[in-house]
Protein backbone atom coordinates (compact mmCIF):
# COMPACT_ATOMS: atom_id res chain seq x y z
CA UNK A 1 0.00 0.00 0.00
CA UNK A 2 1.19 3.52 -0.75
CA UNK A 3 1.53 5.20 2.63
CA UNK A 4 3.02 8.53 1.55
CA UNK A 5 2.74 10.96 -1.34
CA UNK A 6 6.47 10.56 -1.83
CA UNK A 7 6.11 6.79 -2.38
CA UNK A 8 3.20 7.30 -4.74
CA UNK A 9 5.05 9.89 -6.83
CA UNK A 10 8.23 7.80 -6.88
CA UNK A 11 6.34 4.69 -8.05
CA UNK A 12 4.58 6.65 -10.77
CA UNK A 13 7.77 8.36 -11.95
CA UNK A 14 10.12 5.36 -11.94
CA UNK A 15 7.65 3.01 -13.65
CA UNK A 16 6.19 5.70 -15.91
CA UNK A 17 2.70 4.66 -14.79
CA UNK A 18 -0.10 7.10 -13.99
CA UNK A 19 -1.28 7.17 -10.38
CA UNK A 20 -4.76 6.08 -11.51
CA UNK A 21 -3.25 2.84 -12.80
CA UNK A 22 -1.22 2.29 -9.61
CA UNK A 23 -4.44 2.72 -7.64
CA UNK A 24 -6.34 0.21 -9.78
CA UNK A 25 -3.56 -2.34 -9.35
CA UNK A 26 -3.39 -1.82 -5.59
CA UNK A 27 -7.17 -2.22 -5.30
CA UNK A 28 -7.12 -5.43 -7.36
CA UNK A 29 -4.43 -6.95 -5.21
CA UNK A 30 -5.86 -5.79 -1.85
CA UNK A 31 -9.36 -7.04 -2.55
CA UNK A 32 -8.51 -10.00 -4.82
CA UNK A 33 -10.79 -8.46 -7.42
CA UNK A 34 -10.61 -8.42 -11.20
CA UNK A 35 -9.92 -5.23 -13.11
CA UNK A 36 -13.50 -5.33 -14.42
CA UNK A 37 -14.96 -5.51 -10.88
CA UNK A 38 -12.89 -2.58 -9.64
CA UNK A 39 -13.52 -0.53 -12.77
CA UNK A 40 -17.29 -1.08 -12.84
CA UNK A 41 -17.61 -0.23 -9.14
CA UNK A 42 -15.97 3.12 -9.88
CA UNK A 43 -18.21 3.64 -12.91
CA UNK A 44 -21.25 3.26 -10.64
CA UNK A 45 -19.88 5.95 -8.32
CA UNK A 46 -19.32 8.25 -11.30
CA UNK A 47 -22.96 7.72 -12.34
CA UNK A 48 -24.17 8.70 -8.86
CA UNK A 49 -22.02 11.84 -8.92
CA UNK A 50 -23.27 12.85 -12.35
CA UNK A 51 -26.91 12.34 -11.29
CA UNK A 52 -26.47 14.52 -8.18
CA UNK A 53 -24.85 17.35 -10.17
CA UNK A 54 -27.86 17.34 -12.51
CA UNK A 55 -30.53 16.80 -9.84
CA UNK A 56 -29.69 19.99 -7.96
CA UNK A 57 -30.40 22.23 -10.97
CA UNK A 58 -33.60 20.58 -12.23
CA UNK A 59 -36.65 22.82 -11.96
CA UNK A 60 -36.39 25.03 -8.88
CA UNK A 61 -33.66 22.81 -7.42
CA UNK A 62 -33.70 20.78 -4.22
CA UNK A 63 -34.34 22.01 -0.67
CA UNK A 64 -33.51 20.59 2.73
CA UNK A 65 -36.34 19.92 5.18
CA UNK A 66 -35.04 22.67 7.50
CA UNK A 67 -35.14 25.31 4.76
CA UNK A 68 -31.56 26.38 5.57
CA UNK A 69 -30.22 25.41 2.15
CA UNK A 70 -31.47 24.70 -1.34
CA UNK A 71 -32.27 26.30 -4.67
CA UNK A 72 -29.00 28.21 -4.93
CA UNK A 73 -27.40 26.01 -7.59
CA UNK A 74 -30.33 27.06 -9.80
CA UNK A 75 -29.61 30.72 -9.07
CA UNK A 76 -26.01 30.21 -10.16
CA UNK A 77 -27.13 28.46 -13.35
CA UNK A 78 -29.39 31.40 -14.27
CA UNK A 79 -26.66 33.89 -13.41
CA UNK A 80 -24.16 32.07 -15.60
CA UNK A 81 -26.60 32.13 -18.51
CA UNK A 82 -26.37 35.93 -18.53
CA UNK A 83 -22.67 35.60 -19.33
CA UNK A 84 -21.28 38.22 -16.99
CA UNK A 85 -19.61 36.20 -14.25
CA UNK A 86 -16.63 37.91 -12.66
CA UNK A 87 -14.45 34.83 -12.23
CA UNK A 88 -15.25 33.22 -15.58
CA UNK A 89 -17.77 30.61 -16.60
CA UNK A 90 -15.58 27.58 -15.90
CA UNK A 91 -15.00 28.64 -12.31
CA UNK A 92 -18.68 29.34 -11.74
CA UNK A 93 -19.73 26.11 -13.37
CA UNK A 94 -17.45 24.28 -10.92
CA UNK A 95 -19.06 26.22 -8.09
CA UNK A 96 -22.54 25.41 -9.40
CA UNK A 97 -21.75 21.68 -9.63
CA UNK A 98 -20.30 21.66 -6.13
CA UNK A 99 -23.26 23.47 -4.61
CA UNK A 100 -25.75 21.39 -6.55
CA UNK A 101 -24.24 18.18 -5.20
CA UNK A 102 -24.19 19.39 -1.60
CA UNK A 103 -27.75 20.67 -1.83
CA UNK A 104 -28.77 17.17 -2.91
CA UNK A 105 -26.85 15.80 0.08
CA UNK A 106 -28.52 18.24 2.50
CA UNK A 107 -31.92 17.30 1.14
CA UNK A 108 -31.16 13.64 1.97
CA UNK A 109 -30.70 12.68 -1.64
CA UNK A 110 -28.25 10.04 -2.87
CA UNK A 111 -24.61 11.09 -3.17
CA UNK A 112 -21.20 9.48 -3.44
CA UNK A 113 -19.11 10.60 -0.45
CA UNK A 114 -15.76 11.92 -1.78
CA UNK A 115 -14.20 11.54 0.73
CA UNK A 116 -17.10 12.53 3.00
CA UNK A 117 -20.71 13.57 2.48
CA UNK A 118 -20.04 17.05 3.88
CA UNK A 119 -17.36 17.53 1.22
CA UNK A 120 -19.18 15.58 -1.46
CA UNK A 121 -19.52 18.48 -3.94
CA UNK A 122 -15.85 19.43 -4.23
CA UNK A 123 -14.66 16.58 -6.46
CA UNK A 124 -17.65 16.62 -8.87
CA UNK A 125 -17.26 20.40 -8.96
CA UNK A 126 -13.81 19.90 -10.43
CA UNK A 127 -14.43 16.79 -12.52
CA UNK A 128 -17.41 17.91 -14.58
CA UNK A 129 -15.85 21.19 -15.67
CA UNK A 130 -12.51 19.73 -16.66
CA UNK A 131 -14.45 17.04 -18.52
CA UNK A 132 -15.58 19.76 -20.94
CA UNK A 133 -12.42 21.84 -20.70
CA UNK A 134 -10.10 18.92 -21.49
CA UNK A 135 -12.59 16.84 -23.51
CA UNK A 136 -12.20 13.92 -21.12
CA UNK A 137 -13.80 10.70 -22.29
CA UNK A 138 -15.61 8.27 -19.98
CA UNK A 139 -12.44 6.28 -19.27
CA UNK A 140 -10.49 9.40 -18.31
CA UNK A 141 -13.27 10.45 -15.93
CA UNK A 142 -13.17 7.09 -14.18
CA UNK A 143 -9.39 7.38 -14.00
CA UNK A 144 -9.74 10.84 -12.44
CA UNK A 145 -11.62 9.20 -9.56
CA UNK A 146 -8.97 6.50 -9.06
CA UNK A 147 -6.26 9.17 -8.96
CA UNK A 148 -8.24 11.29 -6.50
CA UNK A 149 -8.82 8.18 -4.38
CA UNK A 150 -5.12 7.28 -4.33
CA UNK A 151 -4.12 10.68 -2.98
CA UNK A 152 -7.12 10.73 -0.66
CA UNK A 153 -6.13 7.41 0.91
CA UNK A 154 -2.73 8.78 1.85
CA UNK A 155 -4.34 11.85 3.43
CA UNK A 156 -6.96 9.75 5.26
CA UNK A 157 -4.44 7.27 6.67
CA UNK A 158 -1.95 9.94 7.75
CA UNK A 159 -4.21 12.73 8.96
CA UNK A 160 -7.89 11.78 8.75
CA UNK A 161 -10.96 13.05 6.94
CA UNK A 162 -13.51 13.66 9.72
CA UNK A 163 -14.65 17.16 10.69
CA UNK A 164 -15.13 15.91 14.24
CA UNK A 165 -11.43 15.08 14.56
CA UNK A 166 -9.74 17.45 12.09
CA UNK A 167 -12.15 20.28 11.26
CA UNK A 168 -13.35 21.21 7.76
CA UNK A 169 -9.76 21.32 6.49
CA UNK A 170 -9.84 17.51 6.82
CA UNK A 171 -13.05 17.28 4.76
CA UNK A 172 -13.23 20.05 2.17
CA UNK A 173 -9.45 20.54 2.42
CA UNK A 174 -8.81 16.87 1.66
CA UNK A 175 -11.43 16.81 -1.12
CA UNK A 176 -9.88 19.93 -2.66
CA UNK A 177 -6.40 18.39 -2.53
CA UNK A 178 -7.66 15.18 -4.14
CA UNK A 179 -9.37 17.19 -6.87
CA UNK A 180 -6.28 19.31 -7.50
CA UNK A 181 -3.98 16.30 -7.78
CA UNK A 182 -6.35 14.39 -10.07
CA UNK A 183 -6.98 17.45 -12.26
CA UNK A 184 -3.23 17.77 -12.83
CA UNK A 185 -3.01 14.15 -14.00
CA UNK A 186 -6.07 14.60 -16.24
CA UNK A 187 -4.43 17.68 -17.80
CA UNK A 188 -1.28 15.70 -18.60
CA UNK A 189 0.83 16.90 -15.68
CA UNK A 190 3.32 14.74 -13.83
CA UNK A 191 2.78 12.98 -10.50
CA UNK A 192 5.29 15.43 -9.03
CA UNK A 193 3.06 18.30 -10.19
CA UNK A 194 0.04 16.52 -8.72
CA UNK A 195 1.77 16.35 -5.36
CA UNK A 196 2.55 20.08 -5.55
CA UNK A 197 -1.09 20.84 -6.40
CA UNK A 198 -2.18 18.73 -3.43
CA UNK A 199 0.26 20.47 -1.11
CA UNK A 200 -0.87 23.93 -2.25
CA UNK A 201 -4.57 23.03 -1.99
CA UNK A 202 -4.24 21.86 1.62
CA UNK A 203 -1.93 24.72 2.56
CA UNK A 204 -4.54 27.20 1.31
CA UNK A 205 -7.28 25.74 3.49
CA UNK A 206 -5.19 24.82 6.55
CA UNK A 207 -7.01 25.60 9.76
CA UNK A 208 -10.50 25.65 8.28
CA UNK A 209 -12.90 24.90 11.15
CA UNK A 210 -15.99 22.68 11.20
CA UNK A 211 -18.81 24.83 12.59
CA UNK A 212 -22.12 23.60 11.19
CA UNK A 213 -25.15 25.67 12.19
CA UNK A 214 -27.48 23.50 14.30
CA UNK A 215 -25.04 20.65 13.67
CA UNK A 216 -26.49 20.24 10.19
CA UNK A 217 -24.45 19.61 7.03
CA UNK A 218 -25.87 22.77 5.45
CA UNK A 219 -24.45 26.12 6.64
CA UNK A 220 -21.65 26.73 5.84
CA UNK A 221 -20.90 23.26 4.43
CA UNK A 222 -22.66 23.66 1.07
CA UNK A 223 -20.71 26.79 0.08
CA UNK A 224 -17.44 25.52 1.55
CA UNK A 225 -17.56 23.04 -1.31
CA UNK A 226 -17.59 25.96 -3.72
CA UNK A 227 -14.28 27.11 -2.28
CA UNK A 228 -13.03 23.51 -2.25
CA UNK A 229 -13.67 23.16 -5.99
CA UNK A 230 -12.34 26.63 -6.85
CA UNK A 231 -9.23 26.10 -4.75
CA UNK A 232 -8.62 22.74 -6.44
CA UNK A 233 -8.71 24.30 -9.91
CA UNK A 234 -6.48 27.20 -8.84
CA UNK A 235 -3.98 24.86 -7.18
CA UNK A 236 -3.94 22.56 -10.21
CA UNK A 237 -3.32 25.51 -12.53
CA UNK A 238 -0.54 26.81 -10.29
CA UNK A 239 1.15 23.39 -10.28
CA UNK A 240 0.79 22.99 -14.06
CA UNK A 241 2.37 26.44 -14.44
CA UNK A 242 5.37 25.14 -12.51
CA UNK A 243 4.70 26.74 -9.14
CA UNK A 244 5.73 24.68 -6.14
CA UNK A 245 4.58 24.68 -2.54
CA UNK A 246 8.13 24.55 -1.12
CA UNK A 247 6.83 22.58 1.89
CA UNK A 248 6.50 18.96 0.65
CA UNK A 249 3.05 17.33 0.45
CA UNK A 250 3.67 14.73 3.17
CA UNK A 251 4.77 17.44 5.61
CA UNK A 252 1.69 19.50 4.74
CA UNK A 253 -0.53 16.49 5.50
CA UNK A 254 1.25 16.02 8.83
CA UNK A 255 0.75 19.71 9.58
CA UNK A 256 -2.96 19.37 8.83
CA UNK A 257 -3.19 16.48 11.28
CA UNK A 258 -1.50 18.51 14.00
CA UNK A 259 -3.61 21.61 13.33
CA UNK A 260 -6.74 19.46 13.51
CA UNK A 261 -5.73 17.95 16.83
CA UNK A 262 -5.10 21.47 18.14
CA UNK A 263 -8.59 22.74 17.26
CA UNK A 264 -10.90 23.20 20.24
CA UNK A 265 -13.87 20.84 20.43
CA UNK A 266 -16.27 23.73 19.67
CA UNK A 267 -14.73 23.93 16.18
CA UNK A 268 -14.81 20.21 15.43
CA UNK A 269 -18.35 19.39 14.30
CA UNK A 270 -20.14 19.97 17.57
CA UNK A 271 -22.17 22.91 16.25
CA UNK A 272 -21.10 24.94 19.31
CA UNK A 273 -18.56 27.37 17.83
CA UNK A 274 -17.83 29.53 14.79
CA UNK A 275 -20.86 30.36 12.63
CA UNK A 276 -22.97 27.94 14.68
CA UNK A 277 -22.43 30.14 17.75
CA UNK A 278 -23.46 33.43 16.05
CA UNK A 279 -26.79 34.93 17.19
CA UNK A 280 -28.39 34.02 13.87
CA UNK A 281 -26.92 30.51 13.95
CA UNK A 282 -28.30 29.98 17.46
CA UNK A 283 -31.74 31.29 16.41
CA UNK A 284 -31.79 28.80 13.54
CA UNK A 285 -30.90 25.96 15.87
CA UNK A 286 -33.69 26.93 18.28
CA UNK A 287 -36.20 27.23 15.46
CA UNK A 288 -35.34 23.73 14.24
CA UNK A 289 -34.83 21.86 17.52
CA UNK A 290 -36.68 23.98 20.10
CA UNK A 291 -35.63 26.47 22.75
CA UNK A 292 -34.09 23.97 25.15
CA UNK A 293 -31.06 23.15 23.01
CA UNK A 294 -27.49 23.61 24.14
CA UNK A 295 -26.04 26.68 22.42
CA UNK A 296 -22.46 26.97 23.58
CA UNK A 297 -19.76 25.14 25.48
CA UNK B 1 0.19 4.29 11.94
CA UNK B 2 -3.26 2.74 11.94
CA UNK B 3 -4.35 1.95 8.41
CA UNK B 4 -8.09 2.42 8.46
CA UNK B 5 -8.64 3.23 4.82
CA UNK B 6 -7.67 0.13 2.87
CA UNK B 7 -9.76 0.51 -0.28
CA UNK B 8 -10.13 3.30 -2.83
CA UNK B 9 -13.89 2.94 -2.28
CA UNK B 10 -13.47 4.04 1.33
CA UNK B 11 -12.46 7.41 -0.18
CA UNK B 12 -14.52 7.51 -3.39
CA UNK B 13 -17.69 6.24 -1.71
CA UNK B 14 -19.85 5.06 -0.14
CA UNK B 15 -22.90 5.84 -2.21
CA UNK B 16 -25.28 6.93 0.49
CA UNK B 17 -28.35 8.89 1.52
CA UNK B 18 -27.18 12.29 2.88
CA UNK B 19 -26.41 14.29 4.87
CA UNK B 20 -23.26 13.05 6.70
CA UNK B 21 -20.83 10.24 5.94
CA UNK B 22 -19.58 10.04 9.51
CA UNK B 23 -22.85 10.73 11.31
CA UNK B 24 -25.21 8.99 8.86
CA UNK B 25 -23.40 6.39 6.70
CA UNK B 26 -20.91 5.62 9.51
CA UNK B 27 -23.77 5.33 11.98
CA UNK B 28 -25.43 2.78 9.70
CA UNK B 29 -22.14 0.86 9.69
CA UNK B 30 -21.88 0.86 13.51
CA UNK B 31 -25.49 -0.36 13.69
CA UNK B 32 -24.74 -3.12 11.17
CA UNK B 33 -21.76 -4.26 13.24
CA UNK B 34 -24.02 -4.49 16.31
CA UNK B 35 -26.58 -6.42 14.24
CA UNK B 36 -23.94 -8.97 13.19
CA UNK B 37 -22.68 -9.36 16.74
CA UNK B 38 -26.15 -9.81 18.26
CA UNK B 39 -27.26 -12.07 15.41
CA UNK B 40 -30.86 -12.15 16.62
CA UNK B 41 -33.86 -9.86 16.88
CA UNK B 42 -33.53 -7.44 19.80
CA UNK B 43 -36.54 -6.27 21.80
CA UNK B 44 -34.70 -3.39 23.44
CA UNK B 45 -32.13 -1.01 21.92
CA UNK B 46 -30.34 1.69 23.91
CA UNK B 47 -27.92 4.05 22.14
CA UNK B 48 -25.48 6.18 24.12
CA UNK B 49 -24.01 9.12 22.18
CA UNK B 50 -20.83 10.99 23.08
CA UNK B 51 -19.21 14.32 22.04
CA UNK B 52 -19.94 15.27 18.39
CA UNK B 53 -22.49 12.44 18.13
CA UNK B 54 -24.25 13.70 21.28
CA UNK B 55 -24.30 17.31 20.04
CA UNK B 56 -25.32 16.76 16.42
CA UNK B 57 -27.12 13.40 16.09
CA UNK B 58 -30.51 15.05 15.55
CA UNK B 59 -29.36 17.19 12.62
CA UNK B 60 -27.47 14.39 10.92
CA UNK B 61 -30.14 11.72 11.03
CA UNK B 62 -27.83 9.61 13.19
CA UNK B 63 -30.81 8.12 15.08
CA UNK B 64 -32.51 6.53 12.12
CA UNK B 65 -29.14 5.71 10.54
CA UNK B 66 -27.98 3.65 13.50
CA UNK B 67 -31.36 1.88 13.77
CA UNK B 68 -31.17 1.15 10.01
CA UNK B 69 -27.91 -0.63 10.61
CA UNK B 70 -29.35 -2.58 13.53
CA UNK B 71 -32.16 -3.67 11.18
CA UNK B 72 -29.51 -4.71 8.63
CA UNK B 73 -30.11 -2.00 5.99
CA UNK B 74 -27.39 -0.71 3.63
CA UNK B 75 -26.47 3.05 3.74
CA UNK B 76 -28.22 3.74 0.40
CA UNK B 77 -31.42 1.81 1.26
CA UNK B 78 -34.41 4.10 0.74
CA UNK B 79 -35.93 2.78 4.01
CA UNK B 80 -33.08 4.42 6.01
CA UNK B 81 -35.01 7.61 6.96
CA UNK B 82 -37.98 5.52 8.18
CA UNK B 83 -35.99 3.03 10.24
CA UNK B 84 -37.29 4.08 13.67
CA UNK B 85 -41.01 3.54 12.93
CA UNK B 86 -40.09 0.32 11.11
CA UNK B 87 -38.23 -0.92 14.23
CA UNK B 88 -41.06 0.10 16.56
CA UNK B 89 -43.57 -1.73 14.37
CA UNK B 90 -41.41 -4.83 14.86
CA UNK B 91 -41.80 -4.44 18.62
CA UNK B 92 -38.30 -3.03 19.26
CA UNK B 93 -38.10 -0.43 22.02
CA UNK B 94 -35.59 2.30 21.10
CA UNK B 95 -33.93 4.79 23.48
CA UNK B 96 -31.32 7.46 22.71
CA UNK B 97 -29.17 8.98 25.47
CA UNK B 98 -26.91 12.04 25.01
CA UNK B 99 -23.99 11.51 27.39
CA UNK B 100 -22.23 14.64 28.60
CA UNK B 101 -18.81 13.14 29.40
CA UNK B 102 -16.03 12.41 26.91
CA UNK B 103 -16.13 9.22 24.87
CA UNK B 104 -14.98 6.19 26.92
CA UNK B 105 -13.30 4.86 23.76
CA UNK B 106 -11.48 8.09 22.94
CA UNK B 107 -13.18 9.36 19.77
CA UNK B 108 -15.58 12.32 19.27
CA UNK B 109 -17.96 10.33 17.06
CA UNK B 110 -18.82 7.57 19.51
CA UNK B 111 -21.97 5.48 19.85
CA UNK B 112 -22.33 2.69 22.38
CA UNK B 113 -25.15 0.33 21.46
CA UNK B 114 -26.87 -2.01 23.91
CA UNK B 115 -28.97 -4.70 22.24
CA UNK B 116 -31.01 -7.15 24.28
CA UNK B 117 -33.88 -9.60 24.25
CA UNK B 118 -34.98 -12.21 26.80
CA UNK B 119 -32.07 -14.52 25.99
CA UNK B 120 -29.08 -12.26 25.60
CA UNK B 121 -27.50 -8.84 25.83
CA UNK B 122 -24.52 -7.37 23.95
CA UNK B 123 -22.83 -3.97 24.17
CA UNK B 124 -20.92 -2.64 21.15
CA UNK B 125 -18.76 0.50 21.29
CA UNK B 126 -18.08 1.98 17.87
CA UNK B 127 -16.74 5.20 16.49
CA UNK B 128 -17.15 6.78 13.08
CA UNK B 129 -13.79 8.05 11.93
CA UNK B 130 -14.80 9.83 8.71
CA UNK B 131 -16.09 9.13 5.22
CA UNK B 132 -18.33 6.32 6.47
CA UNK B 133 -15.44 4.24 7.81
CA UNK B 134 -15.78 2.98 11.40
CA UNK B 135 -13.83 1.32 14.17
CA UNK B 136 -15.18 -1.10 16.76
CA UNK B 137 -13.23 -0.65 19.98
CA UNK B 138 -15.15 -2.72 22.53
CA UNK B 139 -17.62 -5.60 22.44
CA UNK B 140 -19.24 -7.14 25.50
CA UNK B 141 -20.90 -10.43 24.60
CA UNK B 142 -21.44 -13.87 26.13
CA UNK B 143 -19.32 -12.99 29.16
CA UNK B 144 -16.38 -11.73 27.09
CA UNK B 145 -15.07 -8.16 27.16
CA UNK B 146 -13.34 -7.83 23.80
CA UNK B 147 -11.19 -4.79 23.10
CA UNK B 148 -10.02 -4.70 19.48
CA UNK B 149 -7.61 -1.99 18.29
CA UNK B 150 -10.49 -0.71 16.15
CA UNK B 151 -9.89 -0.96 12.39
CA UNK B 152 -11.99 -3.48 10.47
CA UNK B 153 -12.17 -6.17 9.23
CA UNK B 154 -12.33 -8.16 12.47
CA UNK B 155 -13.20 -11.85 12.77
CA UNK B 156 -14.36 -13.29 16.11
CA UNK B 157 -14.59 -17.03 16.69
CA UNK B 158 -15.71 -18.94 19.77
CA UNK B 159 -14.16 -22.37 19.89
CA UNK B 160 -11.17 -24.46 20.91
CA UNK B 161 -7.52 -24.72 20.05
CA UNK B 162 -8.20 -26.91 17.03
CA UNK B 163 -10.78 -24.44 15.72
CA UNK B 164 -8.18 -21.69 16.08
CA UNK B 165 -5.64 -23.73 14.11
CA UNK B 166 -8.16 -24.41 11.37
CA UNK B 167 -9.30 -20.78 11.12
CA UNK B 168 -5.70 -19.53 11.11
CA UNK B 169 -4.80 -21.96 8.33
CA UNK B 170 -7.73 -20.79 6.21
CA UNK B 171 -7.02 -17.10 6.87
CA UNK B 172 -3.37 -17.55 5.91
CA UNK B 173 -4.46 -18.43 2.38
CA UNK B 174 -6.50 -15.25 1.88
CA UNK B 175 -5.14 -12.39 4.03
CA UNK B 176 -2.49 -11.46 6.50
CA UNK B 177 -3.62 -11.24 10.13
CA UNK B 178 -2.41 -7.96 11.64
CA UNK B 179 -3.22 -8.83 15.22
CA UNK B 180 -4.66 -11.67 17.29
CA UNK B 181 -6.07 -11.83 20.79
CA UNK B 182 -7.59 -14.57 22.92
CA UNK B 183 -10.27 -14.08 25.59
CA UNK B 184 -11.48 -16.58 28.20
CA UNK B 185 -14.51 -17.09 30.38
CA UNK B 186 -14.84 -19.98 32.88
CA UNK B 187 -15.79 -22.46 30.20
CA UNK B 188 -15.23 -20.82 26.83
CA UNK B 189 -12.58 -19.24 24.64
CA UNK B 190 -12.94 -16.53 22.00
CA UNK B 191 -10.36 -15.71 19.36
CA UNK B 192 -10.09 -12.28 17.73
CA UNK B 193 -8.37 -11.81 14.37
CA UNK B 194 -7.71 -8.32 12.99
CA UNK B 195 -7.43 -8.81 9.25
CA UNK B 196 -5.57 -6.84 6.59
CA UNK B 197 -7.99 -7.51 3.74
CA UNK B 198 -11.75 -8.02 3.55
CA UNK B 199 -12.82 -11.63 3.14
CA UNK B 200 -14.59 -12.74 0.01
CA UNK B 201 -18.08 -14.15 0.58
CA UNK B 202 -17.11 -17.66 -0.46
CA UNK B 203 -14.15 -17.70 1.94
CA UNK B 204 -16.40 -16.52 4.75
CA UNK B 205 -18.94 -19.21 3.84
CA UNK B 206 -16.19 -21.85 4.01
CA UNK B 207 -15.26 -20.66 7.51
CA UNK B 208 -18.89 -20.45 8.66
CA UNK B 209 -19.54 -24.05 7.56
CA UNK B 210 -16.92 -25.37 9.97
CA UNK B 211 -17.31 -22.86 12.80
CA UNK B 212 -20.85 -21.99 13.82
CA UNK B 213 -20.08 -19.15 16.24
CA UNK B 214 -18.38 -16.68 13.93
CA UNK B 215 -18.79 -12.91 13.88
CA UNK B 216 -17.33 -11.04 10.90
CA UNK B 217 -17.19 -7.26 11.02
Amino acid sequence: MYMSIKELVAASTTTDTPVSELMIQQEMSKTSSSREEVWSAMERNLDVMEAAVKRGVEGDGVFSTTGLTGGEAVLLKKYREQGHTLSGDIMMEAVQNAISTNEVNASMGVVCATPTAGSTGTLPGVLFVIKDRLNLDHEQMVRFLFTAGAYGMVIANNAGIAGATGGCQAEVGSASAMGAAAAVEAAGGTAEQSSEALAMAISNLLGLVCDPVAGLVELPCVKRNAIGAGNALISADMALAGLTNKIPADEVIEAMDKVGKGLPKALRETGLGGLAATPTGIQMKMRIFGNTVKVGE
Amino acid sequence: MAVNYKSVFDIIGPVMIGPSSSHTAGAVAIGRAANRIFHDKPTNVIIHYYESFAETHKGHGTDYAIISGILGFEPDDSRVPNAIPIAEKQGIKVTFIEESEDSPIGHPNTAIIELSNEQRKVIVSGCSIGGGTIEIREIKMDGFDIKPKGPLPILLMQGHDDDHRSVSAKLATVTSVNDEATYHTADRTLYEYDLENRLKNHDLDDLAKKHSQLVYL
